[in-house]
């Protein structure tokens, strides 16, 4: 496993080498360049003295102080070779050394020592903050643990990581696959309210034990990731009370416009039929037909409604499960068009299909609805006399489909809340919808892999495009589906 | 006069549907369950059966499956039940057509007519039918669309002839490819995709705003129930 810091402690044993490689450097570098300067000698000791502190720390700083101070004495001071010392200066000299290396190793070990120690604070504040801000996020947890105890591998030089916790559970483990387990250490991962489970860690067989810095560090994080965990719950757990007060208002606006949407063509056609029945009534054969007209029209209102209503329910059910087949678009429209030429009867409909349309993979009764929907929306804003248009072309992997309406049009900002449940426009002097007909539409595309939006038509009026995606054997334009005998003329 | 058994279990709908169907000089039976109905149906040999798919005692399938043990009178399902598996079930089970409640009596009396004009003449026998500008000869196998003659491979002229003998029939996607390749196919709806776009071509219809072919999607074809169009010479 590689250490990924720089602050973990270099060994013991790579502390004295350092100590020991760094003065002997040092001295035959002196030596090499011929030089029985004792001044010159000096100066490079104390430099490997440096670097030995500043690379290995302390115990390297002083092994190297002592190792220069015997090499100067041996090669430096007269009579050379020997650990005698001729003059009083060289002794004033080399004690000298000896004290300002001892004091210069220490003062940069400890630099090295602060540097090490700000960057493991700043690594781990950078841990703790990602983990508390993933946590926070909306990422599924058990990825963030995974992520957490990947961190701790690295930060610890650890075999292996577990985070085990009610919500989930993260581990992480090194690619060597040789490693003999060594120490483990388990720890709870406890708040104030609670515990959250266990944090733990294990390292190899041949590294060292965990150091007391280190266990303190450790049981930061665990309180860290006990708390975040809390608060995860917590977030969840005040979202889904959110939830539960917002379904209950929509519920109730639900309930208030059901009843509203069911009463008024039920009171129009009990009004419509009571009224022939009436004692003394006179009607005009024309008269009595109209009033007729109008009980079959609202009825029609009012399946449409309930419809809509059981298509609702069948959505927050989750039971809107489209069952998908290869089916021809144009196919699905003639069908469309013909159950609803009675409410096409004021409005032109022009329809363009592309010749060799590919098939979608959909299901054809959820497609029909939702070409019914948008059909009727369209219907329900077009002025008496003018043209719904409904075309549908290949558009690289999918079917699009455009129905257009020469209505008022959308304006930009409610484009987007048209697909929503309950919103309606103003239909001026048309009726109203249930408000429900395009969130519906939205639905089942949605559940079939589609797109459905609103746009500007050219020339005012509202296009409404929804995209299925082609039958995978229909995807090669060049291939269009064959059947054994079939001759192509 | 037209025999007509109706089988139903709401007594509203039994009402209304006597009410409409006497009015249209129809001579009504109406049950309330299944066996009752199975017992009329043997009893009073009608002309036509129309059928809920929900009744208490029998499921309406079931219904139709005896049915066709020992008639062919036409069925027209009549259900609230609208999806796509029920239609395909009650209509391989025998049924002639399917029509959904809340329905349009107007719907229902088209079809119904349009059944009993399936028994009525055998088209199959004839020597040729007519369609508005379309002529199918079927001694000779030839098809007109007006004075130009249409050329059709062997399966789009299968296909065409199942449906023009069966005008106004709900026929589903398993029937069409049992009756034109064959008794091994049944799954293949792509084959018809094909075949039915090639034959809409060729007749000048248009599956958006069709003349001739109309889809029931996921389900099947309908030769276009408007039959009084329809001549046979």
């Amino acid at each position: 496993m590689k250490k990924v810091l720089a602050s973990r402690p270099v060994s013991r044993g790579s502390a004295l080498a350092v100590g020991a490689v760094a003065p002997a450097a040092a001295v035959g570098i002196a030596l090499a360049l011929g030089s029985r300067n004792l001044a010159a000698a000096t100066s490079l000791a104390l430099l490997a003295v440096v670097v030995a502190g500043a690379v290995a720390g302390r115990g390297s700083g002083i092994v190297a102080s002592f190792l220069s101070f015997l090499g100067l004495n041996f090669f430096f001071t007269e009579p050379h070779h020997t650990l005698a010392v001729r003059h009083a200066s060289d002794v004033v000299a080399l004690v000298a050394f000896l004290l300002s290396a001892l004091i210069v190793g220490a003062l940069v070990s400890r630099v090295r020592e602060e540097r090490s120690r700000a960057e493991r604070r700043a690594t781990e504040a950078r841990l703790l903050n990602t983990a508390t801000e993933r946590f926070i996020s909306s990422e599924p947890l058990g990825g963030i643990l995974d992520g957490l105890a990947e961190a701790l591998l690295g930060l610890f030089g650890l075999a292996s990581a577990e985070i085990s916790t009610p919500i989930g559970v993260g581990t992480a483990a090194t690619g060597d696959r040789e490693i003999t387990a060594g120490q483990t250490i388990s720890i709870p991962l406890e708040t104030g309210s609670g515990s959250f489970g266990d944090l733990t860690v294990v390292r190899a067989a041949d590294e060292e034990a965990f150091s007391p810095p280190e266990l303190g560090l450790l049981k930061t994080l665990a309180a860290q990731t006990a708390l975040a965990i809390e608060r995860a719950a917590l977030d969840g757990e005040v979202r889904e009370a959110r939830l539960q007060v917002e379904a209950s208002a929509l519920r109730a606006a639900l309930f208030s416009s059901v009843t509203h949407d069911l009463r008024t063509p039920l009171s129009s056609i009990k009004a419509s039929a009571s009224g022939l029945l009436a004692e003394g009534a006179h009607y005009s054969e024309e008269e009595r037909r109209d009033v007729l007209r109008t009980v079959v029209e609202e009825a029609d209102h009012l399946n449409l409604i309930v419809g809509n209503l059981l298509d609702l329910a069948r959505i927050r059910a989750g039971a809107l499960v489209p069952s998908k087949q290869p089916m021809l678009i144009d196919e699905v429209i003639g069908s469309v068009l013909q159950r609803m030429r009675r409410s096409l009867e004021h409005v032109a409909v022009r329809t363009t299909i592309r010749p060799e349309l590919p098939r979608v993979d959909a299901d054809p009764i959820q497609i029909g609805q939702v070409l019914t929907n948008i059909i009727e929306n369209a219907i329900r804003f077009s002025p008496r006399g003018s043209e719904i248009q409904i075309a549908a072309a290949r558009w690289r992997s999918v079917v699009q489909v455009r129905v257009t309406d020469q209505g008022p049009g959308i304006p930009l900002e409610d484009r987007e809340r048209v697909f929503e449940e309950f919103y309606r426009r103003d239909a001026g002097a048309g009726r109203g919808g249930t408000g429900l007909g395009l969130a519906i539409a939205r639905a089942v595309v949605v559940a079939h892999g589609g797109t459905i939006q609103a746009s500007a038509a050219p020339g005012g009026g509202t296009a409404v495009i929804f995209e299925l995606p082609i039958t995978k054997e229909d995807q090669h334009p060049d291939r269009p589906a064959t059947v054994p005998g079939s001759v192509t003329t | 006069m037209t025999r007509v058994l109706v089988i139903d279990d709401e007594p509203q709908i039994l009402r209304a549907l006597r009410r409409s169907l006497e009015a249209q000089d129809y001579d009504v039976a109406t049950a309330e369950g299944g066996e009752e109905g199975l017992a009329l149906a043997a009893a009073h040999t009608p002309n036509l059966v129309v059928l809920d798919l929900g009744l208490p005692d029998l499921d309406g399938t079931e219904v139709i499956r005896r049915l066709r043990s020992w008639t062919d009178v036409p069925v027209i399902v009549l259900s609230v039940r609208e999806g796509r598996a029920d239609k395909i079930e009650a209509l391989d089970a025998g049924a002639d057509d399917y029509v959904t409640k809340p329905f349009d009596m107007e719907e229902l009396l088209a079809r119904m007519r349009a059944a009993l004009r399936r028994t009525d003449d055998d088209l199959a026998s004839e020597p040729e039918i007519r369609y508005g500008d379309l002529r199918v000869d079927f001694g000779r196998r030839l098809v007109r669309l007006g004075d130009d003659l249409v050329h059709l491979t062997p399966n789009e002229y299968g296909l065409l002839e199942a449906m023009v003998t069966n005008p106004g029939k709900l026929l589903t996607h398993q029937w069409l490819l049992r009756k034109v390749w064959g008794l091994g196919y049944g799954n293949e709806s792509h084959y018809l995709h094909v075949y039915v776009r090639q034959l809409r071509q060729k007749l000048g219809d248009d599956a958006a705003m069709p003349r001739f072919i109309i889809t029931e999607p996921g389900v099947g074809y309908r030769w276009s129930p408007d039959a009084s169009t329809a001549s046979v010479s």
